[in-house]
């Protein structure tokens, strides 16, 4: 949790302040997030440092030393915070704190996931694969669900750091990765290879908590590829129809993010949403930053901790905003400064008529288990906190 | 929310109920950094205080904190200095009038108490996002507006009298103008700065006008004329800045201290005297509250204005009768004498009289014919940047005291996010909230002008809401608001 003292001063510029532990966080703004958005991005670097160090030994280091440089230790990571701080003004997942999946037939979804489910070993708590960053399927071990709930937060800092990192695109890597909000203080041992190299589009990720597993893990990839082979998963997955937001068939509808709420919760699933692909008049980096910029703003209104709201509509000479939140769902859409209210107020109808018809393309509903854990090594924090740096094999 | 003690003959039921703290002022101080550069002259910075009893290095430290707050944000944004500080337990407004002057107010955040549990200490939650920078950022510019009204500028008065010339016409007009301060109910309205104007029809108005033009001809005086009537403007010869203050001071301070004499009963000393054979009911609300006492002394209160360009010193002279209040104001470095005021009032005095039953009559006229002054249907806030003009039908009488709405403090607080959301471009936009309580909110603002509606249909979809708004604009405002 935060500290409790957080200064802001604003005036057009927002500068925020967050102490979490040793460290202190400074935000500048010019956006128009708010305060608490702002910090919750504040929060997001802090966890990705945690992802790469723990919050154990930075608590420690300073401790012992409290004129420690960090950027020692930081050294190298630069580039992924920075991709970080980049890819929290364009991508909404971040914002909902959800997932988007890729929209993929059940049943080739099935297919994968069983392959996933069986290339294990002991040890093994995650396998993940996603193409270009969009979840293709999931599978996490038993008892981790029952312990707690992967966060996607933990599988965006995640994502972010293969991503940020183009050495991870090269063979193999067999890394020390923290997952922040699953545990702070201690470290996974990450299997990074991409399944179509030059590519690079397929990634797997498989998680263990045994640091000298990498042979075992590295067949559980080699069993991953064959079974994507023999049932040529793979040009499944490149030949995928993203979403379009032409699909729902309303004109002026130029963009929308629509996530469920209403997921029973035995389900564990991790929080998803969807959203099509962004086309014009937002095609352009910094157009697709202003329209992030919208949706920030809009969130922070319809989240606001003290006065929230059910709906906003924000009609202005550029574009038009519907913001909806109900018991089952919140939607973010945006048309063209033309539309009419009946308009909007109907395409919120026929966004969820799509959804419905779609959704079993669009979301994983329940993700697949396994079991890998003996009885006896269960409980996670028990692990041999690492003070090192990350390291980087390349086999 | 009252929780009952259940198990019999125990302590008392207080300490169970949940309690809620408005915002209140902390503190506010006046500083200039220039008047105490070097180390050990922080105290020369420090203008005016408020709360006096603090410790002196507690002052010099706050100060301290707002001067390095500034010089840190100036890093990142040279031209606009810093407005606001959060923290979790108040809030700090910056501003700087005039060079290098700075006004800081602090104003504790809203919070609850929550009683002592099981043993537990009581727990406070502080409400951290419920103020609204923009309310609280025009009070303390209306502070110094207000301040300049009645003093001139900081810089005129330093140049005049040095350093305690300003610190004691700063401690003067702040010690009591921070008591008329009530922070917990500022609202959207303090952000406008408006003015209420009195509709009239033509006639009336140019009999007004006509009034104003002859006696600004027979006291030459007379620089600058302002024709109010029941707490609204009709006619004003100022400019709009100092008119918006010199509104402010009569309709919140001035009218409220004097009642109506010619509501008293017959053998009251308030009736108005008979003069010769003229009964007339005009007064003086400033200078001499008994004209027929040669002995008793008066004077008028000075105020500044112009003070861009010609920076004029004036008495303000303002006189009542009926329902109607004409201000007159004149230069300051002419001694006004009891000639003179007896003149103004033979002069004044039955004109008014007789054109405050004129409007009267007028205005009964036109409520028979647009039909009786039902509930007003619509509860909105209107609001015209061009010419100030404020309309709210949510508002009752605003008095020195409190402002009252009849609608609920969040839903204002939602007119104020949409104000603020609207001041971000200078386009014509619309803004629709359905609020968790179900009551919409429209917000329409075109070409300068704003306007805030608050229904309650529960039922209403964006579409019916949407027509019931257009029907309201149709009728009261003409179509100006064009969007679908």
């Amino acid at each position: 949790t935060a500290s409790r003292e957080q200064l802001r001063v604003r005036y057009g510029h927002i500068i925020v302040f967050l102490q979490k532990g040793p460290l202190v966080l400074v935000s500048a703004s010019k956006s128009h997030q708010s305060e608490l958005q702002l910090r919750s991005e504040l929060l997001h670097v802090y966890h990705q440092i945690v992802s790469m160090l723990t919050q154990a030994s930075i608590n420690r280091i300073f401790q012992c030393r409290k004129n420690y440089d960090l950027r020692r230790l930081l050294f190298g990571s630069e580039r992924v915070l920075d991709a970080l701080l980049d890819v929290m003004e364009t991508e909404a997942g971040f914002l909902l704190s959800a997932v988007q999946c890729l929209p993929l037939a059940p049943s080739t979804r099935d297919t994968i996931s069983q392959i996933l489910q069986k290339a294990i070993t002991p040890n093994l708590v995650l396998s993940i694969l996603l193409y270009n960053g969009q979840l293709v399927s999931i599978v996490q071990e038993k008892m981790v669900i029952e312990d707690a709930r992967l966060k996607s937060t933990d599988l965006h800092l995640l994502l972010n750091l293969i991503r940020a990192s183009s050495a991870f695109q090269t063979g193999e890597i067999w890394t020390p990765i923290c997952l922040p909000c699953f545990n702070p203080d201690c470290y996974f041992y990450t299997y990074v290879a991409y399944l179509d190299p030059p590519d690079c589009t397929i990634c797997l990720v498989l998680l263990s908590t045994d640091k000298d597993a990498f042979y075992a893990v590295a067949e559980c990839k080699r069993k991953i590829e064959e079974g994507v082979r023999t049932h040529n998963a793979l040009q499944c997955i490149s030949k995928v129809q993203l979403c379009q937001v032409c699909h729902v068939g309303v004109a002026e509808l130029r963009h929308f993010l629509f996530k469920p709420l209403d997921v029973p919760d035995h389900h564990s699933q991790l929080p998803q949403f969807t959203s099509p692909e962004v086309e014009a008049p937002y095609s352009t980096e910094e157009k697709r930053i202003y329209l992030m910029d919208l949706y920030w703003h809009l969130h922070s209104r319809i989240h606001s901790t003290l006065r929230p709201i059910k709906l906003l509509y924000h009609a202005t000479q550029r574009e038009t905003l519907l913001a909806l939140v109900t018991g089952k769902f919140e939607m973010y859409a945006c048309f063209s400064p033309l539309v009419t209210k009946s308009t909007a107020i109907g395409a919120v109808t026929k966004l969820l008529r799509w959804i419905k018809k779609e959704e079993d393309c669009l979301f994983i509903r329940s993700p697949p288990k396994y079991s890998t854990t003996p009885p006896e090594a269960r409980g996670f924090s028990n692990s041999r906190v690492q003070t090192n740096k990350t390291l980087f094999g390349t086999i | 929310l009252l929780a009952c003690s259940s198990a019999a003959g125990s302590e008392m039921a207080s300490g169970m109920q949940e309690k809620q703290y408005t915002p209140s002022l902390l503190s506010f101080f006046i500083y200039n950094p220039k008047f105490g550069p070097r180390e050990g002259e922080e105290e020369k910075k420090i203008l005016f205080y408020h709360p006096s009893e603090v410790e002196k290095n507690e002052k010099i430290r706050n100060v301290g904190l707002c001067e390095a707050i500034v010089q840190f944000t100036r890093t990142f944004c040279p031209t606009k200095p810093a407005k606001s500080l959060h923290t979790q337990k108040n809030r700090q407004f910056f501003h700087e009038p005039e060079e290098n002057f700075w006004m800081v107010m602090v104003v504790r955040n809203p919070m609850i108490e929550k009683p002592s549990k099981d043993g537990k200490p009581a727990t406070i939650e502080y409400q951290e996002e419920e103020i609204l920078d923009s309310v609280y950022g025009a009070v303390l510019r209306q502070c110094y507006s207000m301040y300049k009204l009645f003093n001139g500028t900081f810089s005129r008065a330093f140049e005049a009298g040095g350093v305690e010339l300003l610190r004691q016409k700063l401690e003067k007009f702040f010690y009591r103008y921070l008591q008329t301060l009530h922070l917990q109910s500022c609202d959207l309205l303090d952000v406008f700065g408006g003015i209420s104007f009195f509709p009239l029809d033509k006639m009336t108005y140019l009999k007004i006008q006509s009034f104003v033009n002859r006696v600004e001809e027979s006291l030459s005086l007379v620089k600058y004329t302002a024709f109010l009537y029941n707490d609204q403007l009709i006619w004003s010869g100022l400019e709009q800045d100092d008119m918006r203050i010199l509104y402010k001071y009569l309709t919140t301070s001035l009218f409220p201290r004097h009642t109506e004499p010619e509501l008293a009963g017959r053998d009251s000393p308030l009736r108005p005297e008979v003069a010769g054979n003229l009964l007339h009911y005009g007064r003086f609300l400033t200078g001499p509250a008994n004209l027929k006492d040669p002995e008793a002394k008066f004077r008028f209160p000075r105020i500044f204005v112009n003070t861009e360009d010609s920076y004029e010193e004036l008495h303000l002279i303002v006189y009542k009768a009926m329902s109607a209040a004409v201000c007159f104001m004149i230069n300051a470095s002419v001694e006004l004498t009891r000639e003179f005021c007896e003149q103004l009032d033979a002069l004044v005095g039955p004109q008014l009289t007789l054109l405050a039953s004129d409007i009267c009559e007028q205005y009964n006229i036109n409520r028979r014919i647009s039909g009786p002054e039902k509930e007003p249907q619509f509860k909105f806030i209107y609001f015209n940047h061009m010419n100030l003009a404020e309309k709210s039908t949510i508002h009752m009488r605003k008095t020195a005291s409190v402002s009252l709405t009849s609608v609920h403090p969040d839903l204002m607080k939602i007119l104020g996010d949409i104000n603020c959301d609207f001041a971000r471009v200078d386009e014509d936009e619309e803004i629709i909230v359905k609020a968790m309580t179900d009551y919409w909110v429209v917000g329409k603002k075109s070409d300068q002008r704003e306007l805030y509606v608050i229904l309650n249909q529960k039922n209403a979809n964006l579409i019916e809401v949407n027509e019931e708004v257009k029907r309201l604009c149709a009728t009261q405002f003409n179509n100006i608001f064009f969007l679908d």
